[in-house]
């Protein structure tokens, strides 16, 4: 571009000189000033040029800053992309078991296991809220641990089990000492003392109103519960020398309360049978008193009629009456035998 | 409880049925198979209970070493929906594979660090779901 100007400059210098030396030898030619003239004209449209040229430039070098400053954006993001993918391969993902059997549950099922657990799993409220305070209560002074179940395990009978350890056996005497220091510690003390806030209790109430006083949270079946189970029952059917394969207490019970009805239903049938015979009897006793008197009415009318006067034949009169009352006292005793005989078939 | 002696072969190999299969279980004592085992595999979450069970030396006995082992259905469906005392039964359950813990639970020292230690933990683990209730 240099050079593109300077031979313009050259030529429109050349051109002057010429022209000027003309004027200096007197002898102006028209010829020298149009030259002059036309260099004039391309330097002119050489500077022109030159701008055109500069702006050229300039675009030029804003356009290779637009595309350093792009090359940085794209190294960038390209950067961020691999540290991208760096993390995710080094994110812990969560392995789930590819082998092994699945098993399908609902979401009912969750709950209501959820639910079954809760009171065995979850400490009651107060224990969470003051839990440092139950904790120090539970680990005790100077670190030993100390019982404060007041319900400590108490020894049953037969139960030689040895699992109450030197702890457990322990136990009772700190829980038992604290009542009876606190009881005495009230008598000592005037009934109606004298007290600016009357509704408040004193610190040493407040343990025995509170229904959860020295409860403890066992996240496991306490001995109580190992001594009610199943296993116990086992347990004391081994000990009674009774085979407890096959033998289940209320198959017992349902078997012996079915003798036992069985039985009175059968004392209640040999009453009934009993009554129905009595009955029978006394219906048949009646049968032959009306029989006996119907015949003995009718002795009488026959006798009435064939003997006509009274007095004449008194002696034969009583001696039919007298055969009349032997032979219903006999039928009366052959009722009587019939019936036997009936009751023995 | 079951301080009968016990041999190897008295350990069960079928599973037993759990509640609702409809099949007609034999009972002893009055309990199923299923009842009694649920109740023994819950009861050795307490701590004192396997003190109990070490001190009558049944820890070391090879079939009850195997019976526990038997006992492992208890952690996989769909026994282990039954388990109402599931953390501490599960886990000593597990610890009780191990030969050392069965021979160190005879301790008394033992015994009570894990009773202090679960039921601590019992309180802890909900403090440390919900923060703010603590």
């Amino acid at each position: 571009m240099d050079k593109y100007l300077d031979t313009r400059f050259e030529r429109v210098e050349k051109a002057l000189a010429t022209f000027i030396d003309s004027i200096a030898k007197y002898n102006p030619s028209e010829k020298l000033a149009e030259d002059l003239v036309a260099a004039d004209r391309e330097l002119a449209a050489g500077l022109k040029e030159l701008e055109r040229h500069q702006n050229n430039h300039a675009r030029i070098l804003q356009l290779r800053q637009e595309t350093a400053s792009l090359d940085q954006q794209t190294k960038d993001i390209i950067g961020g992309l691999w540290n991208m993918r760096k993390e995710v391969k080094t994110t812990p993902a969560t392995n789930y078991p590819a082998a092994g059997p699945k098993y399908k549950f609902t979401t009912h099922e969750l709950l209501n296991y959820a639910k079954r657990i809760s009171r065995t799993t979850l400490p009651p409220a107060h224990l969470i809220i003051d839990g440092s305070e139950s904790e120090k209560q539970a680990v005790g002074v100077g670190g030993q641990p100390m019982e404060l179940d007041s319900a400590a395990p108490t020894p049953m009978p037969g139960g030689a089990t040895a699992a109450g350890t030197p702890a457990a056996s322990a136990a009772p005497t700190p829980a038992a000492s604290g009542p009876v220091t606190t009881t005495t510690a009230l008598f000592s003390q005037p009934p109606l003392a004298p007290s600016a806030n009357q509704t408040a209790l004193p610190d040493d109430f407040k343990p025995h109103i509170n229904l959860l006083t020295g409860y403890q949270f066992h996240p496991w079946p306490t001995e109580d519960k190992v001594r009610m189970g199943g296993m116990a029952a086992y347990q004391s059917l081994v000990s009674r020398a009774v085979d407890p394969r096959g033998y289940d207490p209320e198959e017992e019970e349902r078997r012996k309360r079915e003798e036992e009805e069985a039985r009175k239903e059968a004392e209640e049938r040999a009453i009934r049978e009993r009554e129905e015979e009595e009955r029978k009897m006394r219906e048949e006793r009646e049968r032959m008193a009306r029989e006996r008197e119907r015949a003995r009415r009718e002795e009488a009318e026959r006798s009435g009629s064939i003997s006509g006067p009274a007095g004449g034949t008194g002696a034969p009169t009583v001696a039919s009456g007298a055969g009349g009352g032997g032979r219903s006292q006999f039928t009366f005793l052959d009722g009587m035998d019939d019936d036997d005989d009936d009751d023995e078939d | 409880m079951a301080s009968d002696p016990m041999s190897v072969n008295s350990s069960a190999r079928e599973l037993p049925a759990p509640p609702g299969s409809g099949a007609d279980e034999p009972k002893f004592g009055g309990y199923t198979r299923f009842e009694l085992e649920l109740e023994f595999v819950q009861a050795l979450g307490n701590p004192l209970y396997l003190n109990h069970l070490a001190s009558r030396k049944l820890l070391s006995n090879p079939a009850f070493v195997a019976y526990l082992d038997y006992l492992q259905y208890w952690s996989r469906p769909p026994y282990l929906k039954y388990l109402t005392y599931p953390g501490p039964t599960l886990k000593n359950l597990q610890l009780l594979q191990q030969e050392k813990f069965r021979q160190d639970i005879i301790s008394p020292d033992l015994v009570e660090r894990l009773r202090m230690e679960g039921m601590k933990a019992g309180i802890d683990w909900h403090k440390e779901s919900f923060p703010s209730t603590a």
